[in-house]
């Protein structure tokens, strides 16, 4: 279990990192007290977006298969929240009923086109290409489901307006809510602390979580897959099932942050599909380091909180920022803001053995 | 027999690599293959591995046709190659290299003991954390060759094996190879370099333009003159007689 955690592949280890992981998670519980709510609303908006991102560096940073399409299921996630749980919604269960619809729909989505991308002999950047493909035809699908026509029992899809009241629905999508017994219920709203603590203990332990898995058997395998699936295969390893399983809990991953997404807004759009909504988790993935969970959770949230910064201050700069942000980064550190502490570390070793060496001499 | 291929066929683009072969080995039983550059030795290989799918003909390994299955599932049923260009992975640890063959047959304690031992063997327990990239090529060289052996196949595939070795390294590894066939191993190696060959001595084929040249004990195809002319030249034949 030590082995699990504390890792062969995961790159942050050692009592500093988990010291200093843990003062943040500590630190992070007192944020709810010490600010309004309209923050902690945009806050609770970029860690939903978590799974998301670490979904996507397991895909592409541990299995060496950039998608970019991770907003397919994203958005399928959240349409199928929204759908399940409008329809129940006279049950208590109705919310809950949608996360687990949310993710069932997702990873039958996933499977099948894993199943073809992969069984189909796809890969490198025509597995991106496909990704991408798959979700701007489901973004043009549902921008055109705007008649009346388009219902799913009660859910009306509502085209370009997309799903919910906010689109000018009759039905409502309703906020994440527990049953708590005796005909009770804890709704819990996207600007609560309540959202807020249930989404830290989400990331902790989905974090923990997907660190045990790549340090598992499974994740070595996963980097050889990475970097050379030929010979993987030749080792005895069944690269596609590989790829294809590691396919569905990246899509389980975007999932739960699309379905989390609905449950915060109350609303979805077929935006959530589009071209921007997938190229951003790439940018916070390879900005901070796609070869680690922890840079991807702390990319995909200092990078969203910078965006909304700049979009304060300086309007559509945002996004144009954000890409040159990953161009450079491409160019100069392909494994992301990451590698400059592993060069450093290279750089302490080279000097301390010329060092050595020198001293020899003298 | 252990293995077979009957009537193997396989064209890229114009050029036959492999042309109508016919070809066995036996369990336990060690051979060579040789041949000038582009005879098609690694695409034979390659074949049997299943890297490449055979135009036609037939690959029967312990009774089952596997002609048509996958890379894993032939390495899964006892096929294991060590590829020309090395097959280790350069930015992985060595340790991770090797745990690779290794996990699949064992767990827990019993799986580091194991790394640690066969990693002993091959003289790189010192290099257990580095990337394989930072080992010299003979190292590379043989961690190849372990990860290959890891999984105690039943028919073992060496493609130049000795290449960028040392003489003495090469002597270690005549003797590793003799040392695997003893343990029932069938091992299949490719060479280029005829003093590894002669040091071997056992059964060879030579493969010329993707077809069997000829093929016996390595006395008959060393006196074999055709052989002479086609794979060694002139000055070849000259260094055979000294
Ligand atoms: N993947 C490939 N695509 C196209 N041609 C190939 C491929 N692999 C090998 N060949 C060709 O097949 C022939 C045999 O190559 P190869 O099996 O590598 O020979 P050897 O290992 O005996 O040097 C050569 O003419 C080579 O150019
Ligand atoms: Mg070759």
């Amino acid at each position: 279990m030590r082995e699990l955690l504390n890792g062969r592949i995961e790159p942050g280890k050692g009592p500093v990192f988990w010291i200093v992981g843990a003062l943040l998670v500590i630190g992070m519980l007192f944020l709810p007290g010490l600010v309004g709510r309209y923050t902690l609303l945009n806050f609770n908006s970029f860690l939903l977006m978590v799974f998301l991102a670490t979904g996507l560096a397991l895909l592409w940073g541990f299995c060496g298969v950039l998608s970019l399409g991770q907003s397919a299921f994203f958005g399928i996630g959240g349409y199928a929240y929204g759908i399940v749980a409008i329809n129940l919604a006279d049950s208590p269960w109705a919310s809950l009923a949608g996360v687990a619809g949310g993710i069932v729909a997702a990873v039958v989505f996933a499977a099948l086109l894993g199943w073809l991308t992969f069984y189909g002999h796809l890969r490198g950047v025509y597995v991106s290409i496909v990704t991408l493909v798959v979700t701007l035809v489901i973004e043009s699908f549902l921008n055109q489901t705007a008649g009346p026509q388009w219902k799913i029992g009660t859910a009306h899809l509502g085209g370009n307006n997309g799903l919910g009241r906010f689109s000018g629905a009759a039905e409502n999508i309703p906020s994440l809510t527990i049953p708590t017994g005796g005909g009770n219920s804890l709704v819990i709203s996207g600007s609560s602390p309540t959202f807020y603590y249930v989404l830290i203990g989400l990331i902790v332990f989905t974090y923990l979580l997907l660190r045990a898995l790549v340090n598992s058997r499974f994740g070595v395998a996963l980097a050889a897959v990475r970097e050379d699936p030929d010979r993987a295969e030749t080792l005895g390893y069944d690269i596609r099932l590989l790829q294809s399983m590691t396919f569905c809990i990246g899509a389980a991953l975007a999932a739960m942050s699309g379905l989390l997404y609905v449950a915060w807004g109350n609303f979805i759009t077929p935006s959530v599909f589009g071209v921007t909504a997938n190229v951003l988790p790439v940018i916070w993935v390879a900005v901070a380091g796609r070869k680690s969970l922890a840079a991807a959770i702390l990319g995909a949230v200092v990078l969203q909180w910078g965006a909304q910064q700049l979009a304060i201050s300086g309007g559509e700069w945002a996004l144009i920022v954000q890409g040159a942000l990953l161009v450079l980064v491409v160019l100069l550190l392909p494994e992301g803001l990451l590698s400059l502490r592993q060069q450093y570390s290279r750089m302490r070793d080279v000097r301390s053995s010329s060092l050595k060496s020198q001293s020899r001499q003298g | 027999m252990l293995l077979s291929v009957e009537k193997l066929f396989k064209k890229f683009g114009g050029v036959v690599a492999c042309d109508n072969v016919d070809w066995s080995i036996g369990s336990g039983e060690t051979q060579c293959i040789i041949g000038p550059n582009g005879a098609g030795k690694s695409t034979f290989f390659q074949l049997l591995t299943g890297r490449h799918a055979a135009d036609h003909g037939r690959i029967i390994f312990k009774g089952g046709d596997i002609s048509r299955l996958p890379p894993f599932a032939r390495a899964n049923r006892g096929i294991a190659m060590k590829p020309q260009t090395l097959g280790v992975f350069p930015e992985l640890t060595v340790e991770h290299n090797m745990r690779l063959t290794l996990q699949r047959h064992m767990s827990g304690a019993a799986l580091r003991d194991a790394i640690e031992a066969r990693l002993a063997d091959l003289d790189l327990a010192h290099t257990l954390n580095r990337q394989a990239r930072e080992l010299s090529h003979g190292q590379r060289q043989w961690l190849g060759l372990g990860m290959a052996i890891g999984s105690n196949p039943d028919l073992l595939l060496l493609d130049e094996p000795t290449a960028g070795m040392s003489t003495a390294e090469t002597q270690r590894t005549v003797d590793l190879i003799h040392r695997i066939g003893a343990t029932g191993t069938a091992v299949l190696v490719v060479e280029h370099d005829m003093a590894f060959v002669r040091q071997l001595a056992v059964p060879t084929t030579v493969f010329h333009q993707g077809r069997i040249f000829a093929s016996g004990t390595l006395s008959d195809i060393e006196t074999n003159l055709d052989v002479q002319r086609l794979y060694l030249g002139k000055q070849g034949v000259a260094k055979l007689r000294n």
